[in-house]
């Protein structure tokens, strides 16, 4: 059977007023924009739910009328899809515009719980309001991006709270076949639901992960832990001169991560990671990657080495914290390639001050730039992981390079530190508008993706484009189960058909 | 963004400043959430990228505008909220100038918008005229329900209380040695509006050393013309004021009205001569120089919760957003930030006289989050946020200045006359009022 569209906009618009469907040109358009090569995906019109009730009045129509669907939060997702749809011809589900309100801040048990259009920016705002008591943690992406879209598609922050699914607690979702699920505590048949949110591993199997990644259902409700805001964070930053210092640079992150003796993550970030966002490449159109010459100008002009870590600490005040800082300080010094680059002085350069923000639970614009360094507005991020072994973090910086290279783009990485593993946050800023541009920024994605899927590697989260292409990467086993586990919770396929390559 | 402009329609500075700009947006759309009007009508129309696409289509096609296209261009607020948002720096605030000068050349607006628009052009600008106008305004009140809907709309908004002190060309002079001589924009509407704003500055500004002087011949910013698309009027305006701070010597040109701030230090781009790049570069906002002066502390420290509320002029024009509130602390007040500060409160200069509806919402929704805060006292840096707030916050609101020169030894702000604040000794801590004991953490 064949979708049947006007009869489903119909239904919507009689079920859930006219303001609740939009197929006007204008908004197709916009939402069919997005920033990768693969071209814009006009979708089929967009609808705007306001409750958990009328989500499943749309997921029921869609099955009646066999119509696909696409839900977006608050639709930041730039880079890796924007808030366009998996394929052409869905219809997009904006839970933003009117799923909005935070529904519930719990001060002392420290957890919110949010609808999927609440944005980093207002629950921060909120938080503040309530005397600042508490802090989410953030990414350094657009403060406009959300939690619940975030952490759906398993993004991450800085601070010790950086696991954005990690860090969720029960959730409410509208399956493909319109049932409403609660996961966790939520699942018990109750009205009073007092765990809901501070427990994930009662009874049952742990459906919550189920929904990352994934097309199985609308999530409608989702609670976030949140950490108390300490009195005071110091960050620390110290650059490196070399390229090859990565495999160094890794050695000393790595135990103090292990230890927990810093408690933030480390970003580890290269000079073009860094120095991107305040200008523009002056050597675009010469058909090659940056020149050495022009890396060491940026350098030598923002300041910066050819890698840059910084982290922080969290105390009752800056003395607490300065024999911990200095004990840091002098197991980067004893290298004799660092240089260090205090708090005080890091936040008058706008790239530091970004990281600051992120491991103060500050949303802000700073990194958002460094999306410009070639005009034309083509993004996409490639997302592999390293384990934190610096032999092997270094092997893999040479053959991403050189991958760069071949395709005349301009390397630009943060490696995001862990104890165990890194998670190397790749930008290609490409030339959209020039087509022949476009189609070499897709084979230099392309290129990379099968060098590190044969060395075991794979990607943290994926941009539209290449669902399909890492789906065909996974085990046939594990491609079996997604589409079972797609049959049995959506058999008519409506959910955003072909996300993360589940048909 | 690619543009189809002709090689002749390039010869136009305008247009190929214009041109420029729109080939810089590449419809990321980082700023659509950020974007005050389409956040409540979610037409992409009246979004930034929306609008951005108008304007090229309107300026690509010359002559006369489409009638949709001048609705959605005049439903923006100007806020440059999507300038602070956007990943590549669109220079939006040139564009829509550009778009509102083409309206105004090549568009018929009816009648009645045509006789608005040109009466609030001429009155605003002239304090003198525009007190005048207040006052027969308000003798017209209580036939307002006779009068045509635009008309009683503004007649609405003509504030219960006004003193106006229109200010001669004078010297104050600095009490102490004098540490900086500086100009003082003393504006228009404000004068006509609120007199106080100019004399604290001035109080404030002679405490901390300054020598301020009004020059002769200095008046309207041209900010008020420029944004209704008089390039001409506003123009003229700036050349007089350049002419009357290029008189004397200043170490700067100080402003108390932020949305007359970002046209002034701009002067240098809508005017192309040296003398107004000079001037724009020397123009402060006044809490840029006080910040710069530090504040004299306070003799009797009165920790009133003060939430302050950042202009867009101030927040996404001039990027002056630190400085106000460390002088406010300064100055012993406790200071709460507005959640989404970033939007607009809908004064907009003439927005809220043009698009009543819009504003009305937006002034709902800012002063909702203000009194969210609980505050004491508010405060603002701009008389347009001033006026309009006013109609929707139960709280008293003041110019910062009037703080801060009520803490530094000057007399109690008029607004606050007859307010029944607590005691300073007895107010609360940190918190707001509200907050459940946040005993969570540690720390
Ligand atoms: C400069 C820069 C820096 C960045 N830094 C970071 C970073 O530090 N960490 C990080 O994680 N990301 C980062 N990002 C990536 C990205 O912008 C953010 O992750 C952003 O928060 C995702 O968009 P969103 O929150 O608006 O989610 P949305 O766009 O709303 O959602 C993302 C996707 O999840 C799915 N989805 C959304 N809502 C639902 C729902 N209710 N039910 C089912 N499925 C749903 C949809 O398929 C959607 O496409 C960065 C981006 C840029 C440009
Ligand atoms: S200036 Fe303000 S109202 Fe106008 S498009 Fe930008 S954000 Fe929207």
């Amino acid at each position: 059977m064949t979708a049947n569209f006007d009869a489903f906009f119909n239904e919507i618009q009689s079920k859930l007023g006219a303001d609740a469907v939009n197929r006007s040109d204008e908004t197709i358009t916009r939402y069919a924009e997005n920033t990768m090569p693969g071209g814009d995906r006009r979708p089929a019109g967009v609808v705007y739910p306001a409750s958990t009730a009328e989500v499943q009045t749309i997921v029921r129509a869609a099955n009646a009328h066999k119509v696909p669907l696409y839900p977006v939060s608050t639709g930041n997702n730039i880079g890796l899809g924007s808030r366009s749809a998996s394929t052409a011809g869905q219809v997009i589900v904006d839970l933003g515009r009117k799923m909005n309100r935070i529904l519930d801040i719990n001060d002392r048990l420290a957890y919110c719980v949010v609808e999927p259009g609440v944005t980093y920016q207002t629950l921060t705002d909120e938080l503040t309001r309530r005397g600042g008591q508490l802090m989410l943690d953030v990414t350094s992406g657009p403060p406009q991006g959300g939690p619940l879209g975030n952490a759906l598609d398993k993004g991450a922050g800085y601070t010790p709270y950086f696991d954005h699914f990690g860090f969720s607690c029960g959730m409410e979702v509208v399956l493909g076949n319109g049932e409403v699920l609660r996961t966790g505590d939520g699942s018990i048949d109750s009205d009073k639901l007092v765990n809901w949110h501070t427990s994930k591993y009662s009874f049952g199997p742990i459906l919550d992960g189920l929904f990352t990644q994934s097309n199985y259902g609308i999530v409608t409700r989702m609670g976030f832990w949140l950490m108390p805001r300490p009195p005071a964070v110091q960050s620390f930053h110290f650059t490196f001169p070399d390229d090859d210092d990565l495999e160094e640079v890794i050695e000393l992150c790595r135990p103090l991560k292990m230890s927990n003796f810093v408690p933030t993550l480390f970003r580890v970030a290269n000079d073009l990671y860094l120095s991107a966002s305040e200008g523009q490449s002056q050597e675009y159109g010469s058909g090659k990657s940056l020149s050495d010459k022009g890396r060491r100008e940026l350098r030598e002009h923002f300041g910066l080495g050819a890698w840059n870590i910084s982290g922080a600490f969290y105390g009752p005040n800056e003395a607490a914290m300065a024999p911990m800082i200095q004990r840091v300080r002098d197991h980067f010094m004893k290298s004799g390639k660092a240089r260090y680059i205090d708090h005080e002085q890091a936040k008058s350069v706008p790239t530091l001050q970004v990281a600051i923000n992120a491991f103060s639970g500050t949303p802000s614009h700073g990194e958002l730039g460094l999306l410009k360094w070639r005009p034309g507005g083509g993004n996409l991020w490639f997302t592999p992981g390293t384990p934190m072994d610096g032999k092997i973090a270094n092997e893999f910086q040479h053959l991403c390079r050189k991958i760069y290279e071949d395709y005349a783009f301009d390397y630009t990485v943060m490696n995001v530190c862990g104890a165990r593993f890194a998670r190397g946050l790749h930008v290609i800023t490409f030339n959209r508008e020039d087509p022949e541009e476009s189609k070499r920024a897709d084979a230099c994605y392309r290129a990379m993706a099968k060098a590190f899927a044969e060395r075991g590697v794979f990607v943290g989260r994926a941009p539209l484009d290449y669902h399909d292409m890492h789906f065909a990467q996974t085990i046939p086993a594990f491609q079996q189960a997604c589409s079972s586990i797609k049959q049995a919770l959506d058999p008519n396929g409506v959910i955003a058909p072909g996300r993360y390559g589940i048909q | 963004m690619r543009t189809n402009f002709t090689a002749a329609q390039l010869t136009d500075p305008a247009i190929a400043e214009a041109d420029q700009i729109l080939q810089t947006c590449v419809h990321y759309g980082f700023c659509t959430n950020t974007c005050p009007t389409y956040v409540l009508t979610r037409d992409e129309n009246d979004s930034p990228r929306g609008r951005i696409d108008l304007i090229r289509a309107m300026l690509e096609q010359g002559g006369r505008p489409a009638a949709k296209t001048v609705h959605h261009l005049d439903r923006c607020l100007s806020c440059l909220s999507c300038m602070t948002t956007c990943a590549v720096k669109v220079d939006y605030v040139h564009l829509i100038d550009r778009a509102r000068v083409h309206i105004e050349q090549h568009y018929k607006r009816p009648l009645a918008d045509r006789a608005t628009r040109a009466l609030l052009a001429y009155v605003l600008p002239r304090p003198r005229l525009f007190a005048a106008a207040m006052k027969a305004g308000r003798l017209a009140q209580p036939f307002a329900s006779i009068l045509p809907k635009r008309l009683r709309a503004m007649l609405t908004m003509i504030p219960a209380r006004a003193s106006s002190d229109i200010l001669a060309p004078q010297v104050f002079p600095a009490e102490g040695p004098r540490k900086k001589r500086v100009a003082l924009l003393a504006g228009c509407a404000q004068q006509a509006l609120n007199d106080n704003i100019n004399a604290a500055t001035i109080r404030l500004l002679q405490r901390h050393g300054c020598e301020v002087v009004i020059a002769d011949g200095a008046g309207c910013c041209g900010s008020l013309p420029l944004h209704m698309g008089r390039e001409n009027e506003a123009k003229g305006f700036a050349q007089t004021n350049v002419a009357a701070w290029s008189r004397g010597s200043f170490d700067a040109i100080i402003v108390n009205a932020s949305g007359c701030g970002t046209t002034v230090k701009d002067y240098g781009h809508l005017l192309g001569s040296d003398d107004a790049k000079r001037i724009g570069a020397l123009t402060r906002d006044v809490t840029e120089i006080l910040h710069d002066i530090g504040l004299k502390t306070p003799p009797n420290p009165r920790a009133y919760r003060v939430t302050y509320h950042d202009p867009c002029s101030m927040q996404h024009g001039q990027k002056v957003i630190d400085q106000p509130r460390a002088l406010l602390r300064a100055a012993s007040f406790q200071v709460a930030d507005v959640p989404e500060k970033h939007f607009c409160c809908g004064s907009a200069g003439t927005y809220n006289l043009l698009q009543s509806e819009i504003a009305e919402a937006l002034g709902q929704r800012k002063a909702a989050h203000i009194e969210s805060t609980t505050p004491d006292i508010v405060a603002t840096g701009n008389i347009g946020c001033m006026t309009q707030l006013n109609r929707y916050l139960g709280t008293p609101i003041v110019h910062t200045v009037e703080l801060l020169d009520w803490a530094t030894g000057g007399p109690l702000p008029p607004a606050l006359e007859g307010v029944d604040l607590p005691e300073p000794s007895t107010l609360h801590a940190a918190t707001a009022p509200d907050t459940p004991t946040a005993d969570a953490g540690f720390w």
